[in-house]
C-alpha cells in the first residue's frame, strides 16, 4: 500500500518540479533533449577504466541541478535504485580483474578495482542526466517532440495514455489492495490468489478504458493530430545545445584528466 | 532485467536501438492495418498503465517466505495482441527510465528489446499462439502462458549477457554470467508464468472476448510477416553492426592495442612465469587506448596520487560550483 502510494507521489513530484519556471525549463525541448543524449552518449563511448577522464562531466548535473533549481536529494534517491545491478557487475570486476593498475601509496591498486570506481560514476552521470531532463521539461513537451521528430503516432499516444492512467490504476490497485487485506491477507497477496486480483483489475480498468475513450472523442481528440511546435529554436536554444555538446566532445577527444596525470608522471 | 546507461557501449546502444525501433515500426504498421485499431487505443493505452501497476503488486510466494512481482510482457500480449503489447511495454519502458532511472536512455533500445520484442513478437506468435490452439479453454491459456514466460525469460536474460559481454564493460567470464542469469530467470520465470497463467484464465473466464480478439489481431497468416519480420530485423542489425564496426576500427581501440602489445611482447625473448605475467598485464592494460597511466611499467606513485588528487579536486569542484549557483539564485530570490 505504501509503496503504491508512494511510487504515485514519486512520479508526479518530478513532474511539479517540471513545471518550474527557471531558465532551464524555458529552453526548447528539442535542445534538452539532445544535450542529454549527446551528453550520455560521450560519457558512455568512454572505455572501462577511464576514471579520471570522466571527472570534468561532474559538472553537467551540478550545473544544470543548480540552475534549474532540482533539489538533488530526490533525484540521488532514484540515482539508488539504478545501483544494485551496476555494482553486481562492477564488484566482479573486482575479483576477476586483478592485474595491479598502480600503486597508491604503497597499496595496489587493481585495474578491477578502477573500473568499478568508473563505472559507479559513470551510472552516476548517466542517470543524472535523464532525470534533469524530465526534472526540467514537461512530460507533453516530451511526446510534442517526439511527434515532431516523427515518431509513430501509436507509440507517442501510448506514452501520453500509460502516463495518464498509471496514477489511476496504481490508485485503484492500492484500493483493492487494501481491501484485501482488511479481509484477512496477512503480508500481501497469496500467489493462488493473484490470478482472480490483477484479472479483475483487467476487466474493470478495461471497461474504464472504453469509457474514458469515448469520452475524448466526443470531445473531438484526433490520435494522429500533430500540434504545431510551441516556437522556434531560438538562439539562445542554440547556446545552450552547443555550451553542453562543445565541451563534452572537447573533453572526449582530450581527456583532460588523463593527461594531466601522465604530464605530473612524465 | 531493466540494464542501465552504464554497462552498455554506444555501438551496443546504437544496434540495439535499430533492431527496437524496426520491431515497433513493423507493429505500427501492422496496427494501423487493423480495422479494430480505434476500439483498441484505449484498451492498448490502459494495458500499458496496468503492467505499470501489475509491477507493484507483491505476491507472496508460497513455501518460500519471499515475494515476486509481474513482469508483463507475456501477459500483455495475451491481452491485446503482440504488436500492441510492444508498444505498451515500450511506454513503459521509457517512463520507468525517465521517471524512476529504472534502466537507461542509451540502454533503451536493450531493454525493449529484452523484455518487449523477445516476448511479444517472437514467443507470442512463436510459441504462445500455437499451444493454445492445440487445446481449446482454459488448459491451452495456461500451458501456453507457462511455456511462453519461462522460455522468453530465458531468451532475454541471454540477451542481457550477450549485450553485457558485448559492451566490454565488465570482466566477468562469460560463463559464470551466464551460469548466474538464466538460472535465476528460470526461478522467476515459472513463478511469474504461472500468475500469468492464472490471469489470462480469469480473464478468459470473465471475458473471453478480450483474449481471443487478442489472437485474431495478431493472426499471422501463413507465418510469412513473421518471417518477413525476423529477416528485417537481422539485415538491420548487421548493417548497422558492420556500419559501426567500420566506423570503429577507424579508431586506435582495444583490439588494435592489444595486437601492438602482443608484437611488442614477441620482440623480448623472455620465456616462463615472467614473459606470461608480463603478456597478462599488458591484455589488461590494453583496453586502455588514450590513457596515461597505461604503460610496461607501473607509474612511479607520485604521479597516481597526483591524478587522484586531480580528479577528487574536479569532482569537488563540479559540486562546489553547483552549490554556489544554487546559493546566488536563493539570495537573489530573497533580495527580490
Amino acid at each position: 500500500m505504501s509503496k503504491i502510494r508512494r511510487s504515485i507521489h514519486e512520479m508526479y513530484a518530478l513532474e511539479r518540479f517540471s513545471a518550474g519556471g527557471t531558465a532551464i525549463h524555458g529552453l526548447h525541448p528539442a535542445a534538452k533533449l539532445f544535450s542529454a543524449m549527446f551528453f550520455i552518449v560521450t560519457v558512455v563511448s568512454f572505455d572501462r577504466y577511464s576514471l579520471l577522464s570522466l571527472t570534468p562531466y561532474a559538472f553537467y548535473p551540478a550545473i544544470l541541478m543548480a540552475l534549474s533549481e532540482t533539489p538533488c536529494g530526490m533525484l540521488l534517491r532514484r540515482f539508488l535504485i539504478a545501483l544494485p545491478f551496476c555494482l553486481f557487475a562492477g564488484l566482479s570486476n573486482l575479483v576477476f580483474d586483478r592485474a595491479p593498475a598502480f600503486a597508491l601509496g604503497g597499496l595496489a591498486v587493481s585495474f578491477g578495482a578502477l573500473s568499478l570506481a568508473a563505472l559507479l560514476l559513470r551510472a552516476y552521470l548517466c542517470v543524472m542526466a535523464a532525470l534533469i531532463l524530465v526534472a526540467t521539461t514537461r512530460m507533453g513537451e516530451i511526446t510534442g517532440q517526439l511527434r515532431r521528430l516523427h515518431a509513430p503516432a501509436a507509440l507517442v499516444v501510448m506514452l501520453e495514455l500509460t502516463y495518464r492512467y498509471i496514477g489511476v490504476l496504481l490508485d485503484e490497485a492500492g484500493s483493492m489492495r487494501a481491501a484485501y487485506l482488511l479481509r484477512g491477507g496477512r503480508r500481501g497477496i497469496e500467489m493462488r490468489h493473484m490470478g482472480s486480483f490483477v484479472g479483475g483489475l483487467v476487466v474493470r480498468s478495461f471497461d474504464r478504458a472504453e469509457r474514458v475513450y469515448a469520452a475524448m472523442k466526443c470531445r473531438g481528440y484526433d490520435m494522429r493530430e500533430r500540434r504545431a511546435s510551441p516556437r522556434a529554436l531560438s538562439a539562445r536554444d542554440l547556446a545552450f545545445a552547443a555550451s553542453v555538446a562543445v565541451p563534452c566532445a572537447l573533453f572526449r577527444v582530450f581527456p583532460i584528466g588523463a593527461m594531466a596525470s601522465a604530464l605530473a608522471g612524465g | 532485467m531493466h540494464m542501465a546507461d552504464a554497462l552498455i557501449s554506444p555501438a551496443v546502444g546504437g544496434v540495439m536501438y535499430a533492431a527496437s525501433a524496426a520491431a515497433i515500426a513493423y507493429s505500427t504498421a501492422k496496427i494501423k492495418n487493423d480495422t479494430l485499431c480505434e476500439k483498441r487505443v484505449p484498451v492498448m493505452g490502459v494495458a500499458g498503465a496496468l503492467v505499470f501497476a501489475g509491477q507493484m503488486i507483491n505476491f507472496t510466494i508460497p513455501a518460500t517466505g519471499s515475494s515476486g512481482h509481474i513482469g508483463g510482457g507475456m501477459l500483455l500480449a495475451g491481452l491485446i495482441g503482440g504488436p500492441a503489447a510492444l508498444l505498451a511495454i515500450s511506454a513503459v519502458l521509457i517512463i520507468q527510465c525517465l521517471f524512476f532511472a529504472d534502466g537507461g536512455l542509451l540502454a533503451l533500445g536493450c531493454n525493449v528489446f529484452n523484455m518487449g520484442v523477445v516476448p511479444c513478437l517472437l514467443v507470442y506468435p512463436l510459441l504462445f499462439r500455437r499451444i493454445a490452439a492445440r487445446w481449446a479453454g482454459h488448459r491451452g491459456i495456461a500451458a501456453a502462458s507457462i511455456v511462453s514466460v519461462v522460455v522468453s525469460l530465458q531468451i532475454g536474460a541471454f540477451g542481457v549477457v550477450i549485450e553485457t559481454l558485448a559492451s566490454g564493460v565488465t570482466a566477468l567470464p562469460f560463463a559464470a554470467f551466464a551460469a548466474l542469469m538464466q538460472p535465476i530467470h528460470l526461478a522467476i520465470g515459472v513463478v511469474e508464468g504461472i500468475v500469468t497463467a492464472a490471469i489470462l484464465c480469469f480473464v478468459y473466464g470473465a471475458r473471453p472476448e478480450i483474449i481471443e480478439s487478442a489472437g485474431k489481431g495478431t493472426r499471422i497468416g501463413g507465418g510469412v510477416p513473421i518471417k518477413k519480420v525476423v529477416a528485417a530485423l537481422a539485415v538491420v542489425t548487421i548493417a548497422t553492426g558492420g556500419l559501426l564496426a567500420l566506423f570503429a576500427s577507424s579508431y586506435p581501440d582495444g583490439l588494435e592495442w592489444s595486437i601492438e602489445g602482443v608484437t611488442g611482447a614477441a620482440e623480448l625473448e623472455a620465456g616462463g612465469a615472467a614473459f606470461e605475467g608480463a603478456a597478462a598485464i599488458q591484455e589488461a592494460t590494453a583496453f586502455m587506448p588514450d590513457y596515461g597511466f597505461a604503460g610496461d611499467d607501473p607509474p612511479p606513485v607520485g604521479t597516481s596520487v597526483a591524478g587522484i588528487a586531480g580528479g577528487a579536486l574536479t569532482l569537488l569542484l563540479a559540486g562546489g560550483t553547483g552549490l554556489i549557483i544554487s546559493r546566488a539564485k536563493a539570495r537573489k530570490k530573497q533580495a527580490a
